[in-house]
């Protein structure tokens, strides 16, 4: 309960300086995008086995250590596993009776099932871990100008995209904030008696209920806060105005995402057979 | 404090990184061994981000502790089976922001919350509420029934310190108590704490990044920098090497300013000057021997 910070990193950015974290903001969330859609459309084992030394090969070009992004999803494997357990047992597809390993009542876990579900898990973690990366290897500056140049089209149909796009990023930035005063105030009424770190899970979650009134709060302060600050700082959208830094995209860059292009159209149109 | 005696709290070699094991550890203590006897009127000072929060946490078990760093009355407090409930209603810590250790929403009921959840009678619960409000300086009747996130940050912070006068600990921390105060509250609150120190025999720890409100309330200084213990003495020999101080980033108290700047003109001019009459008694002395 009191480091949650070191095993949450949602939102959090990890400066190494490597060629992910230089390639250029606008090709890596193409890149991203193009990894995401994959996730879509690839329904086999061998499809996902095929992309898997393509993310190894991102994730040792990006130094990012390994064990701290284990660490970080932790929570969320968890409630990943949990969750494929109950897609298992509540497989609501045709299964052939020769398939069925086990069932009672309307739980019944079958081949089928299994199947069905690892897919899922497959594709789920190929999901987080695209947008796990992308996060902390984008600084936020980067991802709001890489969001702002893409949807820049839509602003001719009046979207409000800067707008939108920041309302994005604070959403992103205030996760760890608010991990933090959650963090704060589990210290502050642990010490006046309050135990957050005895107990069961389920006693452990009632307590959090003490912490949302005060959350909620110093939430709406902040917001205010920032509104203050943008107003004196006189922010008016995105009319009118210029970057400091401009966006290079090298030829390194183009040539990764074609690589990562190419690779996931093979990894979708391998010819699987039967079980994989 | 009695020789011999075992401390109330020993640090022996603690040492804290945050964030330990990832790409953002930041190491806040590096190693500090301190002892606290009781009775002691101990200040922490250090300039920001030289860990005195840090060791407030690790006073009442609120970091990953290893083994053998931290004692209270020889109890080493990650000794399997430790009773941490007990360890918290010993010491009291009143931290800097207010807002995060109010639990309740109605004064009253945050003052109360402490003793009802150590098991205190209500009668005796009510006693200790209307006592701590009036000693902070909100009279009961008044304020009982107000709603928290409706008063001022001053007031908040009495609402905190209440609620901790409450436990009547026998070890008291404050950290960075008159932080955010106006004058006028700063002084209330320094009074409310002179009265308190007189009033009970308590053992105080308070974190300050100034020697300003430290040299009223304590008479021992441990001065921080960098999460290592660099001073640790009676208030006046570490009120003496002044330029030390100054270096640290630690404010002094306007006595001991004064005192410096009365040196340049007088060599021999002492600069561990605690109160204005010292220093007063000082000045006379100096111009008559002019």
């Amino acid at each position: 309960m009191f480091e949650l910070q070191r095993n949450v990193i949602f939102g959090q950015f990890v400066d190494t300086g490597s060629p992910v974290h230089r390639m250029d903001p606008r090709l890596k969330l193409a890149a991203a995008f193009v990894l995401i859609v994959a996730s879509f459309l690839i329904d086999t084992f061998a499809g996902y086995a095929l992309v898997l030394p393509l993310l190894v090969l991102i994730h040792v070009l990006s130094r990012v250590p390994f064990g701290y992004l284990l660490r970080g999803s932790r929570f969320f494997l968890g409630f990943l596993v949990f969750i494929l357990v109950f897609q298992v047992l509540f497989y609501p597809g045709e299964v052939q009776p020769s398939n069925v390993l086990w069932s009672w009542g309307v739980l019944s876990v079958s081949t089928t099932g299994i199947r069905f579900a690892a897919i899922v898990g497959l594709r789920v973690l190929l999901l987080y871990y695209v947008t796990t990366m992308l996060m902390l290897t984008t600084s936020l500056v980067d991802l709001t100008n890489a969001l702002e140049l893409v949807f820049r089209p839509l602003q001719r149909l009046r979207v409000p995209v800067n707008e939108m796009v920041l309302v994005f990023v604070i959403a992103i930035k205030f996760v760890p904030i608010f991990i933090e005063e959650i963090e704060r105030l589990a210290k502050a009424q642990t010490a006046r008696g309050v135990p957050f770190d005895e107990g069961g899970a389920i006693k452990r979650a009632r307590r959090i209920g003490r912490l949302l009134v005060p959350i909620f709060i110093s939430g709406f302060n902040r917001a205010d806060v920032l509104t203050t600050a943008m107003n004196v700082r006189s922010y008016r959208g995105g009319r009118g105005r210029t970057k400091l830094r401009r966006m290079h995209a090298s030829a390194g860059d183009w040539t990764a995402l074609v690589l990562i292009i190419s690779w996931v159209l093979v990894a979708w149109q391998f010819p699987a057979s039967g079980w994989l | 404090m009695e020789a011999g005696t075992s401390p109330v709290i020993e640090l022996k070699n603690f040492r804290y990184t945050y964030l330990e094991g990832t790409p953002r550890a930041v190491e806040a203590i590096r190693d500090v061994s301190l002892e606290i006897h009781r009775g002691e009127r101990v200040a922490i000072v250090g300039a920001t981000q030289s860990g005195k929060s840090t060791l407030v946490d690790a006073l009442v078990y609120l970091l990953r502790l290893g083994s053998g760093q931290v004692f209270y009355e020889g109890e080493d407090v990650t000794a399997p089976g430790y009773d941490r409930g007990k360890l918290r209603r010993e010491i009291g810590v009143v931290f800097q922001s207010p807002d995060a250790q109010i639990v309740e929403n109605i004064v009253g009921a945050d003052v109360a919350f402490g003793p009802t959840a150590a098991g205190i009678p209500a009668e005796e619960t009510r006693k200790r509420v209307e006592e701590s409000l009036n000693a902070v300086g909100l009279s009961y009747p008044e304020y009982r029934l107000r709603y928290v996130h409706a008063l001022s940050g001053g007031q908040r912070r009495r609402v905190a310190i209440a609620g901790v006068l409450a436990m009547r600990t026998p070890v008291l921390v404050l950290d960075e108590p008159t932080a955010g105060l106006d004058p006028r509250g700063r002084r209330e609150l320094l009074d409310l704490l002179l009265n308190l120190r007189k009033e009970r025999e308590l053992t105080l720890v308070v974190c300050s990044a100034g020697l300003e409100e430290a040299s009223l309330l304590c008479d021992r200084f441990v001065v921080l920098d960098a999460g290592k213990v660099v001073m640790d003495g009676p208030a006046r020999e570490i009120l003496r090497r002044s330029n030390r101080l100054a270096e640290l980033d630690i404010s002094l108290p306007e006595t001991v300013n004064v005192a410096s700047e009365l040196k340049k003109i007088f060599p021999d001019f002492p600069t561990s000057l605690l109160t204005e009459e010292e220093l007063e008694a000082e000045i006379l002395k100096h111009l008559g021997a002019g």
